[in-house]
């Protein structure tokens, strides 16, 4: 891994079952993920992915990148603009900076509304 | 201290009400403790993998992807916060002042190693900082930072933590829709 080093860009439709299927699976039952008419009632325009699933699927993109040995030491993300179903993630990244045995990647996840999730995902190097 | 600009945005003694309750439950230091109901185990390992797409073996064969950390110690459905979670007792407050929504805006964890299966975790929340009143995009409000940790206990008795979280969320006051 090297300064600059680019992971390529990967694609991920937003559908209503990649919301669902991803709150459960991360134990996360609050109804804004998985029931349509409670979302918009609450003033959203329809279910939300959760933040759970967004820190998740920049593991995710990490690792399909680095390769399964990959150690992840940490992910922080900066939470945007919300993910709805039918609309379609696009993740970037780049690895920002190499030092004492730590890589540090950027990562970006956009939706049509502007960015889902800025995230800082740190590996061992 | 004067703060003219807060002044504008929320009234001084609802401000300090909230400071002062944020102090408080501040020095309740890691709070909350509780296990997870489950051990970390394969059946909830598969259900996140296929949900997320991620293929690895290493989590076929006795490793939990990292960013499970958080899902062993989830309530589940119809689970509450106790009414001593540092986290909640600050919304609780907040929300009582009129801040009634929430949004996350950060997440921040950090993994000292990966899990394994047949490990269980016990987790603790503090609350880190309040911060506020800020004029934001959605509305007046606080940042409101709590701080998880995880642990394993070992039989000899030491708590090995296994797995950190700073997790901050927006309390605020709904603006005004203008139609």
């Amino acid at each position: 891994m090297n300064v600059g080093d680019r992971l390529p860009e990967w694609s991920l439709p937003i559908t209503p079952t990649l919301v669902v299927s991803t709150a459960i699976a991360t134990r996360d039952f609050q109804d804004v993920h998985h029931d349509r008419d409670i979302a918009q009632a609450a003033g959203s325009k329809d279910i939300f992915v959760n933040i759970l699933t967004s820190t998740a699927l920049c593991e995710r993109y990490v690792t399909d990148w680095a390769g399964p040995d990959v150690q992840i030491r940490g992910i922080s993300i900066r939470l945007g603009a919300p993910a709805y179903p039918y609309d379609t993630f696009t993740f970037s990244g780049e690895v920002t900076s190499v030092e004492d045995g730590v890589a540090t990647i950027k990562v970006v996840g956009s939706v049509s509304l502007g960015d889902h999730v800025i995230g800082t995902v740190t590996v061992a190097a | 201290m004067n703060h003219p600009a807060s002044e504008a945005l929320v009234d001084p003694a609802v401000h300090e009400k909230i400071m002062a309750e944020a102090e408080r439950i501040k020095g309740w230091g890691e709070a909350a403790e509780r296990f997870a109901r489950d051990e970390v185990n394969q059946p909830t390992i598969n259900n996140w993998l296929e949900a997320m797409g991620l293929d690895n073996p290493r989590f076929k064969a006795g490793e939990a992807p990292p960013s499970m950390a958080q899902v062993w110690t989830m309530y589940g459905l119809g689970g509450r916060p106790s009414e001593d979670d540092p986290l909640h007792a600050m919304m609780r407050a907040l929300t009582g002042a009129g801040f009634t929504a929430v949004l996350g805006t950060n997440c921040e964890q950090s993994y000292d190693r990966y899990l394994e299966v047949g490990e269980r975790l016990r987790v603790t929340t503090a609350l880190d900082s309040v911060v506020g009143p800020k004029a934001t995009g959605m509305g007046v409000g606080y940042f409101v930072t709590s701080r998880n940790t995880w642990y394993v206990d070992h039989p000899d008795g030491r708590g090995e933590r296994v797995a950190t979280m700073l997790f901050r969320v927006l309390k605020f006051i709904p603006r005004e829709k203008t139609s």
